[in-house]
């Protein structure tokens, strides 16, 4: 560490960044905590209402329904995406695949891909009378307009442009593993299954659980996919909690109720955060 | 020991799944591109991998019915900005937070690595008050701003920094360079790997961001590609069939630019992503 004669000069480099992180991430945060506490449509001025949005959405039976949807979406996330990436760059990883840069760009490409573009291939992909997918299955399957079926697309989008992104970190993991320690296992008699799960699998929790934190993070927030996909429908079978946060906020222009929604979902995706940063400090010092 | 060269029928089997997988991965893409070169009669006819024959006409609408040209534009300027902007502020900071000793260093930097702990979602309502408050309500600028200090660039360039030898700016100090200049010229050379990874990253993002500029622009002249696709599709008339060909288009034309992009400089995009994931 270097010590300057210029004692102004540091805060003068970190001034821009500083000036951007208050006015547009710190203070519009204060003002949406604040806000998720008046009735304000943002015509009129704002109406000191106290709990009333918060115990409103509490009994907000569509509030819950996205609620639980994107639980789903986190869920499938975590038990599909997390394993099959794992798997994905053990098979990266490995010697013996053929044509391993070519597999890498495939697997990799989908996750530069813009959203929008994405899901409306898909919404042409699941169309009942036009689609490939009804095609190849044979079967006229209504997969958008199904309040059953309606969260498959959805999900399919976010496995297809997830996948390639988790599987980078669990190949930097597994990059990162003392080549020792599997010669030490062979050593001791191990074959490629125990050396998987006595030497890999530990040695990849930190990532595993860093990897985990980020796809949860992440799939709190959707909003891209069932938005395109199905506009949250039909009858709110796969809106999203960020969904139904714009909805309320900018097609009913309720801001206190949307800065509610939005309260819930930071205090989740916070505790998330807070847990993630305090086990890496504990896992890096 | 094994001979590398041979394949056990685990390896068979791990390269057929693989490859399996990746051609499910490859089908969209497959879809997308044959699809935005089929004819519109064709495209409403039980569906086929390929065009029967290769029709721009989808493509030639797409310019011809909807400012496309223009939301090139629009994207392109804000993709650019963005980075640039966020190149200059997070590596001004992330370097005076690595080699600087200051009051309140610690805490400072802290506050600001913790931004990364509040979901943008909840920033759209305010920032959307704000803007339209400042009378910037369809102004690129708006698009550009929210987003100029990531705190994930912050933390990569404070790491990146910190590689900067001590001896070198030292050195520098006693021929009488200023800080700035010491930072320009020679800080900021050793860093361009970090530079490259966090400008293809901002970029990409930028290219492809939906929710904010969703909410903030309105007109049809001021709008990104991905807001302008997306009203392509919803902004339809009742009755009349949604234009899935030139949609295929935009999206071809789209997604085109980021995997290009990330195809030919992977390793810094991938480096980018791994920085803050991997202890060094």
């Amino acid at each position: 560490m270097r010590t300057t004669m210029y004692k102004k000069t540091p805060y003068f480099f970190i001034l821009p960044a500083y000036l951007v992180f208050l006015v547009f991430m710190f203070g519009p945060m204060v003002f949406s905590l604040v806000v998720s506490f008046f009735n304000w449509t943002g015509i009129k001025s704002p109406k000191f209402t106290g709990m009333e949005n918060l115990k409103g959405i509490f009994t907000d039976s569509v509030f819950w329904l996205s609620v639980r949807n994107t639980l789903l979406y986190s869920a499938v996330s975590l038990f599909i995406v997390v394993p099959l990436s794992l798997l994905l760059a053990l098979a990266l990883d490995s010697p013996h695949l053929r044509g391993r840069l070519a597999v890498r760009a495939i697997y990799f490409a989908p996750i530069v891909t813009s959203t929008v573009a994405i899901s409306q291939t898909f919404l042409m992909l699941f169309n009942t009378d036009f689609g490939l997918i009804n095609r190849m299955l044979g079967i006229p399957i209504d997969w958008l307009g199904s309040r059953s079926l309606a969260l498959v697309p959805v999900l399919v989008v976010v496995i297809w442009r997830w996948l390639g992104l988790t599987s980078i970190y669990f190949l930097a993991g597994l990059q990162g593993i003392d080549r020792e320690l599997y010669d030490a296992a062979r050593v001791d008699g191990a074959g490629t299954l125990q050396r998987f799960f006595s030497v890999t699998l530990p040695q990849l929790r930190p990532m595993t659980f860093f990897v985990s934190m980020i796809i949860l993070i992440g799939s709190l927030q959707i909003f891209d996919e069932p938005q395109i996909l199905t506009g949250g429908g039909p009858s709110n079978a796969t809106r999203s909690v960020v969904q139904y946060l714009y909805l309320r906020g900018f097609t009913q222009f309720r801001f206190g109720y949307a800065s509610a929604i939005g309260l819930v979902l930071f205090i989740a995706i916070a505790s998330f955060s807070a847990v993630q940063m305090r086990l890496r400090k504990e896992s890096d010092l | 020991m094994k001979k590398k060269t041979r394949f056990s029928v685990g390896d068979w089997v791990m390269n057929i799944i693989v490859w399996l997988g990746g051609l499910f991965m490859l089908l969209p893409f497959i879809w997308m591109v044959s699809s935005s070169f089929k004819t519109t009669e064709e495209i409403f006819q039980p569906a086929t991998f390929l065009p029967k024959s290769l029709d721009g006409g989808n493509y030639a609408r797409l310019f011809s019915n909807w400012p496309f040209s223009r939301w090139i534009l629009n994207s392109l300027i804000v993709a650019l900005l963005t980075t640039v902007l966020a190149l200059f502020i997070t590596s001004l900071a992330g370097y005076a937070f690595a080699k600087f000793r200051f009051k309140g260093r610690g805490k400072l930097f802290t506050i600001l690595l913790s931004s990364t702990m509040i979901p943008f979602p909840i920033l759209v309502v305010p920032l959307f008050v704000i803007t339209s408050r400042l009378g910037m309500t369809n102004s690129i600028i708006a698009l550009v701003l929210p987003f100029i200090a990531p705190p994930i660039g912050i933390f990569l360039m404070n790491q990146y920094s910190s590689y900067v030898p001590n001896a070198l700016l030292d050195a520098a100090k006693i021929d009488g360079a200023g800080d700035i200049r010491i930072f320009v010229q020679i800080a900021l050379p050793i860093m361009v790997p970090a530079l490259a990874s966090l400008g293809i990253i901002t970029f990409i993002n930028s290219w492809n961001n939906f929710l904010w500029p969703l909410v903030a622009i309105r007109q049809e002249l001021s709008m990104t590609l991905p807001i302008g696709m997306a009203n392509m599709l919803t902004g339809v008339s009742a009755g009349s069939a949604p234009p899935y060909g030139p949609a295929m288009a935009a999206s071809t034309l789209v997604c085109i630019p980021t995997v290009a992009i990330f195809l030919a400089v992977q390793k810094y995009y991938i480096s980018g992503l791994t920085a803050g994931a991997v202890k060094q």
